[in-house]
């Protein structure tokens, strides 16, 4: 179903999925380009855990999606406000609130009031910054070797999207939340620790955008585990 | 470096063309150090070469600065996974 949420910037689009009381789960999508890959991977995740009886809620951040602000004047700031705001008008209506993140998401729901974070394949803003500068020597815009990339001036285009220079700033500073309880899960390709570790394959580096709904399910039945204890 | 880092490397570097690429498991079982990549593989165009390298990156525990990635290292499977190997042993 399509909803709104308000936040003190202005009012955003949302899906929700599932049943109508309890616990609710609050999706933070990657960033940029990571997003339009793994989106259908992420509505499988929500489906299927609407089909485990849970709740969720997959909103678009300020600059994305239907949002009325254009991504290059979006600031990292934005996000986290509006991500806060739509957690306090959800604990309002709700049992209990909990963050879902893949890839960057991990970096939106830091200041958020959350009951618990589960997190997949959490990716720091260094990296993600990095990954995206890289695409601007792919698209062939030669960048001097060594020069470094400056953090102020116009927005830029990186992997289709324009970017302001001031989120790629604050990005490159923002590590994923880590305030407990936080349950994180990744691909057993990936090296850095985890609570637990699943075969399958980074959906978000896919040109073609895929989908894994095995993977999903074994995620939802993770996600539906983890919040039981605490689902009131 | 001992000849399974070796191995490990090659196996890393045949699941990152995998998964990146999409490419099947029996293809990229039947790369060779000889099999040309850049140029020879359609599904190898410039945004999965910055995936690409950005999946390694994370893999192996590295850093690859933009001014060592040049033709020389994308035009084999061989020299891929060299790239890599030395790169991991720094």
């Amino acid at each position: 179903m399509i909803d709104h949420y308000d936040w003190p910037g202005g009012r955003e689009a949302m899906l929700r999925f599932g049943p109508a009381t309890g616990p609710v789960v609050i999706a933070a999508m990657p960033l940029f380009e990571e997003a339009n890959r793994t989106r259908a991977f992420m509505v499988s995740i929500l489906r299927a855990l609407a089909e485990r009886g849970i709740a969720s809620v997959l909103p678009d951040l300020p600059g994305t999606g239907e949002s009325l602000i254009e991504t290059e004047d979006a600031i990292l700031t934005d996000w986290t406000t509006a991500f806060s705001s739509l957690t306090d008008m959800l604990s309002a209506e709700r049992s209990a609130v909990h963050g879902l993140a893949l890839r960057g998401g991990a970096l939106v729901d830091v200041t958020a009031r959350l009951a618990t974070r589960w997190q997949f394949a959490p990716a720091s803003g260094d990296m993600l910054v990095r990954d995206l500068l890289r695409t601007r020597l792919a698209g062939g815009e030669k960048s001097p070797a060594g020069e470094a990339f400056e953090f102020s001036g116009p927005p830029v285009e990186l992997a289709g999207n324009r970017i302001g220079r001031a989120l790629l700033a604050q990005l490159q500073a923002a590590e994923p939340a880590a305030r407990p309880p936080l349950r994180v899960v990744r691909l057993d390709s990936d090296p850095l620790p985890a609570d637990r570790k699943l075969a399958g394959s980074p959906l978000w580096r896919r040109s073609e955008p895929g989908n894994d709904p095995a993977l999903a399910a074994l995620l939802a039945d993770d996600i539906a585990g983890w919040i039981a204890p605490c689902a009131g | 470096m001992l000849p399974d880092d070796i191995a490990e490397i090659d196996a890393t570097v045949r699941g990152v063309l995998r998964d990146v690429l999409g490419l099947s498991e029996e293809r990229v079982a039947a790369f060779r150090s000889e099999t040309p990549l850049f140029g020879a593989l359609p599904e190898l165009d410039s945004m999965a070469v910055a995936g690409m390298l950005t999946e390694l990156e994370e893999r192996l525990g590295i850093l690859i600065e933009d001014d060592e990635v040049d033709g020389e290292m994308l035009e084999s499977f061989g020299a891929l996974v060299r790239f890599a190997a030395t790169k991991a042993n720094q």
